[in-house]
């Protein structure tokens, strides 16, 4: 079924366009060989079908309300029309408007790119998730009923897209089946960028028609600005777990430290992921230790949103990211700090120190940089001795996307563990070539319907099939192994593909960040700081 | 006829340049955007593994080097020589690379026939048995790049038009256009072929041909080399009309998008370039967004509609 898919059939009026079948995925390596078996997607039942627009491919991201009569079906067209002609222009689209024209406008077509897509590969590649596809439906949309002439030369062009419900809602979706890792763009020799149009096509549904995932936009952007924290955390609740951090911390290591918060004039504002503090509490305690062994002068923020380095924005909506991200600056400046350093998380990387760095302006144009660079100079400095026995297993180190590919933040995090891990092994391909761990552009945090499943099952799979490889001469369970993810989402996303394959059990894989690592080697640390307890 | 032909070479040729040069600087006057890197970028490749000078603690202290020399030879490298399809898609690059190649050498023919033209509009003669070193070397120039462009373009063309036709993935992404520009391409090469092969082998016909548009004193041309010319000018006309510009677009592409890596630093250039966006209007009509207010007043906003269409 899936060869005869063409980009002419997203308007075709059918009950499902592609059906996944988990037998014809990539298959993985031992012990997880048998395809088919090990990976689900839990089907819809009838009622969500019915209610929600999920004719793509039987998954649902989003969940769009289906309409209810030919008119809202009309206003959903024309509201689309609206927002697709001020993604072309200056005043909406200054943000991207350069780059998506540039795109979109001089593809070749030759598909170089789909072999670099990790979601193409592991689908056993269904036409529907090749980069092209997307870009090239929105491009025929665009030329077809936005450009001058379009409709004359709509044949000549092959501009056969018929523009209905189906393949609207259907391109909503669509959107949400790729995790903007941006490999496509590495391969193209034009430097088109299909990642790009797939950001744009989702800030068109979110910022013209208020469609996005309600894990990114309601449960996330809007909590957070209003809450504080995309995780519900509020400014007294985000203070009582750094208390708890403190105890835990003094239980576990005989070390009675205080975190700094809102302490002004400090020289660097640290920023977390504050999923960390509920997930993965262990990795703000680390900084924690790591920074009062190295003397630094720090401190967290205890202001709404201040707590929280995450920036949803980044990945659907530019209004929402410039909220977050001005919120941030203004926070720092507040506090006097000398710059913003962002924690082990890899979007908001990229989003605070990249992509928001055209937003920031006058006084809010407070320096921004990663914790990597940091934790080389205080590993690297001398003044701290490790023990490397107690890092004496097997390592490899997942690239981030955010951070490596999109930001060029590659061997600070490698010297560190070449120094302090005396098994580190690299992934192939890694660095700048690395894989994303499938929970990219928000997937690690969508767990709409089956979502999950097919984020594991599909977008997850190669980084899985990596990690495997990887540690193919010591996968049975009776050696630990750690893989480190510096970042809130990769962990997130590895953590629900262990659970989903059962690694844990079959392999015992763990998996963890980075500072752990480094607090674990720790010579003043009277035991190892990692708990290798599966949760 | 000449004066036809020569009108015809005129406008095509101010067609071309004027219709690319609008392309240019639309781009070039659209507006800041906000950074999209994308890594390894060329001109930090002193760094074998591509980081970037956020590798570096406090960044913003250290001296940053752009190689724009050094980037742009890269891009202009892989112009001619489509390194990431040899190494990506070696099948399709076999086809590419000579249909590129032919079109590449027949710019560069013209281009030398100018030159030829000039030469002999200053008495010297250009010809095999030319005294003249400059004589001597642009009749081998010409000969050399013009039967090059016509025979690598036409095995490239054909070579397309089978490739789009035989692969299934890449038939369903290509349109008439396509077809329509292989064929269109291949007749130009063919034409110009026959006219080499069978009326005028050593391109003196076309090179007096260029020196009565410089002189202003069209001559006649064989039928056959009228076609030619008649095709190529067309060719030109018809080009801003198809995606060809990505022969330039991409320098845009590389330098302006995934390799802008320009930092915004306090009082700069750039901080001001910022600013001017921020003060324009927006009309985006999601609940969340005020439609009307300019960027800097929504962005710190903290008090807005919020309800989505998207609850489940």
């Amino acid at each position: 079924m899936k060869n005869e898919i063409t980009v002419r059939d997203i308007g075709r009026e059918c009950h499902q366009l592609i059906e996944i079948n988990c037998g014809a995925l990539l298959p993985l390596s031992s012990p997880y060989e048998e395809t088919g078996l090990e990976s689900h997607i839990k089907p819809l039942t009838e009622a969500e079908k019915n209610r929600y627009e999920a004719s793509l491919d039987g998954v649902m991201a989003i969940g769009i309300p289906k309409p209810k009569s030919k008119g809202e079906e009309e206003e959903f067209i024309r509201k689309f029309l609206s927002g697709l002609r001020k993604l072309f222009s200056t005043e909406n689209n200054w943000t991207f408007l350069q780059p998506l024209m540039l795109s979109l406008e001089y593809c070749g077509k030759c598909l170089t790119c789909s072999k670099a897509c990790p979601v193409y590969m592991a689908s056993g590649k269904q036409e529907v998730y090749r980069p092209t596809y997307r870009s090239e439906l929105l491009r025929r949309i665009k030329e077809k009923h936005i450009d001058r002439m379009g409709k004359i030369t709509s044949w000549f062009k092959g501009n056969n897209v018929e523009l209905n419900w189906n393949t609207v809602a259907r391109l909503a979706e669509l959107a949400y089946r790729c995790t903007l890792c941006r490999r496509c763009a590495q391969v193209c020799s034009r430097g088109i960028d299909n990642g790009l149009i797939t950001h744009e096509i989702r800030k068109l549904f979110s910022q013209e028609m208020g469609i996005a995932p309600k894990e990114l936009h309601e449960k996330g952007t809007l909590q957070q600005l209003r809450i504080g924290s995309s995780t519900g955390m509020t400014p007294a609740a985000f203070k009582n777990i750094i208390q708890f951090i403190e105890e835990e911390v003094e239980e576990k290591t005989g070390r009675k430290i205080r975190i700094p918060i809102d302490k002004q004039g400090a020289d660097i504002l640290l920023i977390h992921n504050a999923g960390e503090y509920l997930s993965w509490p262990e990795n703000p305690a680390a900084f924690a230790i790591l920074f009062e062994a190295a003397g630094l002068n720090w401190t967290l923020s205890s202001e709404s949103v201040g707590y929280d380095a995450v920036n949803y924005g980044v990945w659907y909506d530019d209004i929402q990211l410039s909220r977050i991200a001005i919120r941030h600056a203004r926070i720092a400046k507040d506090l006097r700090v000398k710059s913003i350093v962002i924690g082990e998380c890899g979007h908001a990387h990229k989003a605070s120190i990249t992509v928001a760095d055209r937003i920031l302006t006058g006084d809010l144009n407070i320096p921004r940089e990663s914790c990597l660079p940091l934790l080389e100079q205080i590993v690297f400095k001398g003044n701290l001795n490790f023990d490397l026995k107690r890092n004496n297993f097997p390592v490899t180190l997942h690239d981030p996307c955010n951070m490596v590919r999109l930001m060029g933040i590659v061997e600070p995090q490698r010297r560190i563990l070449r120094k302090i891990c005396p098994q580190f092994r690299e992934m192939e391909p890694h660095g700048l070539e690395n894989y994303c761990c499938g929970g990219g552009s928000g997937f690690a945090i969508m767990s709409s319907r089956n979502f999950p499943d097919w984020r594991s099952a599909i977008s997850g799979r190669i980084k899985m099939e990596q990690i495997l490889d990887t540690f193919k001469d010591v996968i049975t369970p009776e050696t630990m192994k750690y893989v480190c993810a510096p970042c809130s989402n990769c962990k997130g996303q590895i953590r629900e593909l262990f659970n989903y394959y059962d690694v844990w059990t079959k392999s015992t894989i763990f998996y963890g960040g980075l500072v752990e690592l480094i607090v674990n080697a720790l010579v003043d640390l009277k035991k190892p700081f990692i708990n290798w307890e599966w949760r | 006829m000449s004066i036809i032909l020569a009108i015809l070479t005129y406008v095509a040729y101010a067609f071309i340049i004027i219709m690319y040069g609008r392309k240019a600087i639309k781009y070039a006057k659209m507006p800041l955007h906000l950074r999209w890197d994308l890594y390894p970028v060329i001109h930090k490749n002193r760094r074998n593994h591509g980081g970037s000078h956020y590798d570096d603690l406090e960044w913003w202290k250290k001296p940053r080097r752009r190689r724009f020399i050094e980037s742009i030879l890269f891009i202009l490298k892989d112009n001619f020589y489509l390194g990431e399809y040899f190494h990506q898609n070696r099948g399709y690059w076999f086809v590419l690379f000579p249909w590129h190649v032919g079109f590449i050498l027949i710019i560069t023919l013209h281009v030398l026939c100018f030159f030829a033209a000039l030469t002999m509009v200053f008495g010297l003669p250009v010809s095999a048995e030319s005294p003249n070193i400059f004589g001597r070397v642009f009749y081998y120039s010409v000969l050399i790049t013009g039967v090059g462009s016509f025979l690598t373009g036409s095995f490239g063309s054909i070579g397309m038009i089978i490739k789009r036709l035989t692969n299934r993935d890449l038939r369903a992404y290509a349109s008439p256009m396509n077809y329509f520009n292989y064929l269109f391409l291949l007749a130009l090469f063919l034409s110009g072929f026959c006219t080499w092969y069978f009326f005028d082998p050593t391109f003196s016909g076309y090179m007096q041909f260029w020196k009565g548009l410089i002189t202003l004193s069209p001559i006649n041309v064989e039928l056959a080399s009228a076609i030619h010319i008649v095709l190529f000018a067309l060719v030109l006309v018809y080009l801003p009309f198809t995606r060809s510009m990505h022969y330039i677009t991409r320098f845009f592409a590389f330098l302006w998008v995934n390799w802008d890596d320009k930092p915004n630093l306090k009082g700069s250039e750039i901080e001001k370039k910022v600013q001017r966006c921020l003060n324009q209007p927006l009309s985006w009509s999601a609940p969340h967004i005020r439609s009307g207010q300019k960027w800097a007043d929504l962005a710190i906003e903290m008090n807005f509609p919020s309800s989505v269409e998207t609850k489940q």
